[in-house]
């Protein structure tokens, strides 16, 4: 084979690849570009050729009192569940870098296991536990059971930037005459302060999205996703595209910031 | 040389579950001395520094520090700083900040403890990079800022764990200069963990050689490197050729043993040895004297006729490896005194030494 046809193929399968690259990419984003291009789009149902420009649909939720009550109470849910879920699973972290105790790999397990559970199931658990103990139906039930399925990802976060650290940091705080809590304030929270923001995004986000658990705890309190199934339940309606559209620029910010934040690993703690 | 005792450790022991790190320590550090506690790795050097900074705490025994118990005390109430082997900066502060840290947790108020701080980043030659971030400086620089920031708070000693293992060798040379001046000016007492013999024979006044967490000796380089104690602390120093043989005669000067087809003769120590005792003769080896073996050149007393395997020159000092009838033997000399010598591989040289460098152990492995 000469060098000429070997450089054409490789220039060929390079042109295949970028190619294949560009179709998954549409394969997964085409139907969230869809949805926003019909939240614009004068037409009552979504076909092709698109009606006119019109941002009628945002007006109409954006007016729409019941759409408000549930994005406020998503964005509170999310908050709370953000700030709990990452306390939890920053001192669960911290355990595992700190101490070596029986059955630890029992604990970190535990610990790990509610993403792997079936959200229906979970859902359903919650509000057989919840409407038991009279807890059903209520905001508070959102965010008992949002911290739940968020916590290990939060501790998932933190554990990755404790296992960056340099273990003697912590030793070297003591050395110097800082007590457990200074260190703890002095050392280890600075050194993981990307981390814990990331995971307070993460979480958020998951709590903002998450549909399948809230829409059986939540009872009349309805949570944006919650509504955006009501509706669709009830007729089509562009609102949805709105809503839709709105409801993911918040949670791909949160997780860009999240993603950005875990990105910028520096290895500074351990090299120095 | 007699400054009273700062550190003591009683008859300490520290085990981790089944396996000794540390046992039976008794040691001594006095005011003011540059202690450097030297062994291969895992032989409890470190464990025994960090037992001192409270960083683990003895399984049996004391440990007291100017007289008080302080195996008891947690670290942040003993003023023992330790310079880390990895450094352990704080990568999220600047220079200034990392070498106040100590100050802080002692609750010096922000204005005075910036000037302390900037007071040893002068003294150490590195004020210029104060506001930068640890991570932006070289790694001579990164030692300084982990100097000051241990010393900030003016302890009474300085622990140092293998400081200067992750720097290249001119740089090694250059920080012991500043270790050693820094010990003298400050006049505190300094214990420095290393494996390197070098950095413990340039630096230190006395070092304890450790082996599978026992104290093999403790004296000055002088006496660790022409009187060693065991055959581990003579082995350790590379530098040694070491010959076991049994004592084959005592005169009231004298004693010599007769090794694997040689015979050598040492003036007497202070141990007593009697005839038919098994015992490890050390020949340093910058007390080798080397003449060109004539044909009829014979092992007799304290001359080995040896074959030259190899020879490695570093700057003026050449090191020849010699095969003997007594196993290799390593001879250091100066270049200039190799004129006269054939260097060629395979010539017969001859090896000669003074009793007086030749120093006798009694050997310990058959009789225990």
């Amino acid at each position: 084979m000469s060098d000429r046809s070997r450089a054409s193929d490789s220039a060929i399968s390079t042109w295949f690849l970028r190619l294949y690259v560009l179709v998954v990419f549409a394969f997964v984003f085409a139907p969230i570009i869809a949805s926003f291009v019909f939240s614009f789009n004068s037409d009552r149902f979504p076909t092709i050729p698109l009606g006119s420009f019109t941002t009628k649909w945002y007006e109409t939720i954006f007016a729409d009192t019941d759409v408000w009550d549930a994005f406020a109470r998503s964005l509170t849910v999310a908050a709370i569940t953000a700030v709990i879920s990452t306390t939890i699973g920053f001192c669960t972290a911290y355990t595992d870098f700190r101490y070596r105790f029986r059955g630890k790999g029992f604990y970190l397990g535990l610990a790990l296991l509610p993403p792997t559970v079936p959200l229906v199931i979970m859902g359903l658990a919650m509000l057989a536990l919840l409407s038991r103990i009279n807890m059903s139906g209520q905001v508070y039930s959102i965010v008992i059971s949002h911290v739940v399925l968020c916590s290990p990802f939060a501790m998932a976060i933190c554990r990755l930037r404790l296992s960056q650290m340099d273990p003697s940091l912590e030793a070297a705080a003591w050395n110097l005459g800082a007590s457990q809590w200074q260190a703890m304030k002095t050392v280890i929270i600075p050194f993981c302060k990307p981390a814990i923001i990331a995971a307070l995004c993460l979480t958020a986000a998951v709590s903002f999205d998450e549909f399948a658990v809230a829409w059986f705890v939540s009872g009349l309190n309805k949570t944006i996703p919650v509504m955006i199934l009501e509706i669709l339940q009830g007729n089509v309606d562009p609102q949805i595209n709105a809503i839709g559209s709105f409801v993911f620029a918040i949670s791909i910010s949160l997780v860009v910031v999240a993603q950005i934040l875990v990105m910028t690993r520096d290895d500074k703690g351990r090299k120095s | 040389m007699n400054a009273p005792v700062l550190v003591e450790f009683k008859d300490v022991e520290k085990r981790f579950g089944d396996t000794v790190a540390v046992e039976a320590m008794d040691l001594q550090i006095r005011k003011g001395e540059f202690l450097a506690i030297m062994g291969s790795s895992g032989c409890g050097k470190t464990t025994t520094l960090r037992m001192l900074a409270g960083l683990e705490q003895p399984s049996a025994g004391q440990i007291l520090l100017d007289g008080k118990r302080v195996d008891t005390l947690r670290p942040e109430e003993r003023d023992t700083p330790l310079v880390w082997q990895s450094l352990a900066l704080f990568p999220f502060l600047s220079v200034v900040e990392n070498v106040e840290f100590g100050l802080k947790m002692r609750g010096v108020d922000k204005v005075a403890r910036r000037e302390r701080a900037m007071d040893w980043l002068g003294r150490l030659d590195i004020a210029e990079f104060a506001s930068r971030s640890v991570d932006q400086l070289s790694g001579g620089q990164r030692q300084r800022v982990a100097l000051a920031r241990a010393l900030v708070t003016t302890p009474e000693i300085l622990l140092l764990d293998e400081p200067l293992s992750a720097l290249d060798a001119n740089l090694v040379v250059r920080m012991q200069g500043v270790l050693s001046k820094l010990q003298k000016d400050l006049g505190i007492t300094f214990v420095y963990v290393t494996h390197s013999q070098s950095e413990a024979f340039a630096m230190a006044d006395r070092i304890v050689v450790m082996s599978n967490g026992r104290v093999e000796q403790i004296g000055t380089p002088e006496e660790i490197y022409r009187e060693p104690a065991t055959r581990f602390v003579a082995e350790f120093i590379g530098t040694n050729n070491i010959v076991s043989g049994s004592v084959t005669s005592v005169d009231d000067r004298h004693t010599t043993i007769q090794g694997d087809g040689v015979t050598l003769t040492a003036t007497n120590g202070s141990t007593a040895l009697r005839v038919g005792a098994s015992a490890t003769a050390v020949v340093s080896a910058d007390s080798v004297r080397l003449n060109a073996a004539p044909s009829d050149a014979v092992n007799q007393a304290n001359q080995i006729v040896g074959t030259l395997v190899s020879e490695a020159f570093v700057g003026s000092v050449v090191t020849l490896l010699l095969e003997t009838p007594a196993g290799e033997f390593r001879v250091q000399t100066r270049q200039r005194d190799l004129a006269q010598i054939n260097l060629e591989h395979g010539a017969k040289i001859a090896l000669s030494f003074t009793p007086e460098d030749v120093f006798l152990l009694p050997d310990t492995r058959e009789g225990g």
